[in-house]
């Protein structure tokens, strides 16, 4: 056991070398790989506002573009109005998952303790690595300079004993950045950090931490563990851990998937039960292959039905035995639990089905074939 | 119409045809209880469209202490009709259907005045025009439909593994039902059946319905057989039922006739042990126990493992275990539902290889009644 900060944990813990790994500006500096005529220019990776009426919001933006105060999730209508100079691409989403699948190549030639966050970001345990460097600071820099070299993208890398460090520490020195925090370093880095900037407080809960006084970790540090339990739950429970430097969550390597679906978008709305049962026939069919690929089965099947206006609904059917893995029984159930939303007549912009409460197929119950008619006269 | 008639002869009544009553019809009118005044007594009705029941309160049963003003008919809102009735405070009340549809209720000083609905629009109950009937014990079929039903499947996808198969013949009577990962079978021979023959499905939720409406002093259930309906007449009530259509699969081939292994327990005493071990099963997303037959050391050993909670083990008492060694892997909850259907018996538990099924049969009798499970394969 080992004290930290006032608080006793597993010396382990603190033995632990877990680099985070965050692309810098992902999508459009692989755009401006593609397309150096990009360089230099403010570029907004989204739908061209000029072209499709106003639709569409910023997937990512380069630093260039950042500067003028352009930043994802913002409408595109927006980024234009700030900048009409700036250069509009069309996402290619395509393009990133495979760079991104070459980026993890380069992360499983150190560890297989690999966490993915999204395309562009990723934990890794490098405590035990396939090179033996000791050096997490070692092994950030060369995976830093690998990734350079072979995918021309620069990184920002942050090393620390857990994750939470690890995430703080990529975003404080971007980009191609790398930054190192030890236990000795908690205190002072934390104290400084605005409170927004903690994992888990955001746009509800900052107005709320600062109505008590608390604007950084330093007066985070200053309140008891029972205050912040009484304040804010379970968030106030793991802040006052995170504030000494504590978090003892693995590196997620094995996560696995919680559910299989897969849902289509319909430039031509779907107005008839016809067309919505002959997609809903097409979606299963994808589904339960996916599922037999991984091997899995699930009890819950969830349909996700869109409508012209953007009103969105899901609905659920839970059944106390799997589902069977075969697209008629997906099509069967997502058919039945479609019935029970309203009809097709409002439009239907998007359509999909999800088995979750998945298991491995790692056992079956065995059926009686009560409608195998070869087998007749003979005892089973 | 208008008539007086004892509150609780009255209330009992109600209560049953109120089974029948769905509030999630779609048809406005089955909300309803159908009330008919003729000059012999008082007729109730309540339907889902899947079932109807029907009930007849006579003039001449003192009990009912029914006056008849003037005869009639209406459909009155069954939910707050029966709250109503229940809660009024005298031992009689008046029921007065008055302007229209409007309905007044009064029970001493108390007075309710109701919206009914036209009678007339209220569906035709399915009529049944046989003669030919046959007669159970009403604890008997109670008893059948409490064995059978709990292996009814509660899955869509086959209608017709949703209800429970009865078959006539020889003076035999044979009632079965699967879900397909077990099946239950029930034979009795039938005193009367004489040369009738049926073969029906009549839909599981129905039965458990019917059920619930026999108590101990229904001596006799006669049960009538149409294309397409069953009735059930229980002493002035009617039990109707649509059946499902198809062909039941041939169940009789799926029964082993011989066994490798077979061992006899106290079904309580194996049903306690099987709860406990199902306690960690049903934590884990394999919902497996595993059992363990070594005839040698005479070894009976039941396991369960759940990787996030613990495991389990337990020795089980037991009594003439012969035959070949076996482990044997399979799904707690239906051991569970199997093993209460034979109450406090003895049972021999027959099995033949791993991956086939196994059968629990009374010790006493081994013919009239058999639950089938089929086990787990595990990877």
């Amino acid at each position: 056991m080992a004290e930290l900060n006032g608080i006793t944990i597993d010396e382990n813990l603190l033995k632990r070398k877990i680099i985070h790994v965050d692309m810098d500006a992902f999508y459009a500096s692989i755009e401006e790989r593609e397309h150096p005529e990009f360089i230099g220019k403010p570029l907004v990776i989204a739908h061209d506002p000029r072209k499709n009426g106003g639709r569409g919001v910023v997937a990512t933006a380069n630093y260039e573009a950042r500067k003028l105060g352009i930043h994802s999730a913002m409408a595109a209508q927006e980024a234009y109005e700030i900048c009409p100079k700036a250069i509009f691409k069309a996402p290619d989403f395509t393009l990133y998952k495979e760079v991104s699948s070459q980026l993890h190549e380069i992360f499983h030639e150190y560890t297989e303790m690999i966490e993915p966050i999204a395309f562009d970001e990723a934990y890794l345990d490098v405590t035990q690595n396939k090179k033996e460097i000791k050096s997490a600071i070692q092994v950030a820099h060369l995976i830093q300079r690998e990734i350079y070299q072979k995918l021309h993208l620069t990184c920002s890398t942050g090393v620390s004993y857990n994750k939470f460090l690890a995430k703080l520490a990529s975003d404080y020195n971007k980009p191609a950045g790398m930054t190192l925090i030890l236990p000795g370093d908690v205190i002072p880095f934390l104290s400084s950090l605005p409170i927004g900037k903690f994992r888990g407080v955001g746009k509800k809960t900052a107005p709320k931490m600062i109505d008590q006084g608390i604007f950084t970790g330093k007066e985070l540090l200053e309140k008891s563990e029972v205050e912040l339990i009484q304040q804010f739950g379970k968030l106030g429970y793991f802040l006052y851990k995170r504030v000494r430097g504590v978090d003892d969550r693995p590196v997620e390597w094995q996560r696995e998937r919680k559910s299989i679906g897969s849902e289509r978008t319909y430039g031509k709305l779907l107005m008839t039960i016809d067309e919505v049962e002959t997609q809903l026939r097409y979606i299963a069919s994808l589904v339960s292959e996916t599922l037999n690929k991984q091997q899995k089965h699930g009890k819950t099947l969830v349909i996700k039905v869109r409508y012209q206006d953007f009103t969105t609904l899901t609905k659920r059917l839970t059944l106390d035995e799997f589902i069977r893995n075969d697209a008629a029984t997906i099509y069967f159930y997502g058919r039945q639990i479609f019935d029970e939303i309203l009809g097709a007549e409002k439009g239907i912009r998007l359509l999909g089905l999800t088995m979750t409460n998945l298991a491995p197929i790692g056992f079956e119950n065995m059926k009686l074939p009560l409608f195998e008619k070869k087998v007749l006269n003979q005892p089973l | 119409m208008e008539f007086t008639i004892n509150r609780s002869a009255f209330i009992k009544q109600l209560t049953d045809v109120q089974r029948a009553i769905s509030s999630k019809t779609t048809i406005p009118i089955l909300t309803g209880i159908k009330v008919v005044l003729t000059a012999s007594g008082l007729l109730l009705t309540g339907s889902d469209a899947d079932v109807s029941i029907e009930t007849f309160l006579s003039v001449e049963d003192e009990a009912n202490n029914l006056t008849i003003e003037s005869t009639g008919e209406i459909v009155l809102p069954a939910r707050f009709f029966s709250e109503i009735v229940k809660k009024l405070p005298q031992d009689t009340f008046s029921l007065t259907v008055t302007d229209g549809y409007q309905t007044e209720i009064t029970s001493g000083s108390a007075s309710f005045n109701i919206n009914g609905l036209d009678a007339n629009n209220y569906p035709h109950l399915p009529e049944i025009d046989t003669d030919d009937n046959l007669i159970f014990s009403g604890s008997i079929l109670k008893q059948i439909i409490s064995q059978t039903v709990i292996a009814v499947s509660n899955q869509e996808s086959r209608p017709i593994l949703t209800g429970v198969h009865f078959v006539i013949e020889n003076g035999e009577f044979l009632a079965v039902a699967t879900d397909s990962h077990r099946l239950s079978q029930r034979k009795i021979t039938l005193q009367g059946a004489n040369d009738s023959k049926y073969d029906v499905i009549i839909p599981g939720k129905s039965l458990v319905e019917l059920s619930r409406m026999i108590d101990d002093s229904n001596p006799d259930i006669e049960m009538r057989i149409s294309e397409n309906q069953v009735l059930f007449i229980l002493g002035n009530t009617s039990f109707y039922s649509r059946l499902l259509e198809g062909n039941y699969p041939d169940t009789s081939r799926l029964i082993p006739n011989e066994s490798a292994t077979g061992i006899e327990f106290s079904a309580p005493k194996l049903l306690s042990a099987i709860e406990r071990a199902s306690l960690l099963s049903h934590e884990s997303r394999n919902n497996v126990v595993k059992l363990a037959i070594n005839a040698a050391e005479q070894k009976v050993v039941i396991y369960s493992n759940s990787p996030d909670v613990g495991n389990v083990e337990e020795a089980l008492e037991f009594s003439n275990l012969s035959g070949n060694d076996l482990e044997i892997s399979f799904n707690p909850d239906y051991m569970k539902d199997a093993l209460r259907s034979f109450g406090q018996t003895e049972i021999k538990v027959a099995f033949t290889q791993p991956l086939r099924p196994f059968t629990l049969v009374p010790t006493e009798d081994t013919t009239q009644f058999i639950q089938l499970i089929t086990p787990v394969r595990t990877f």
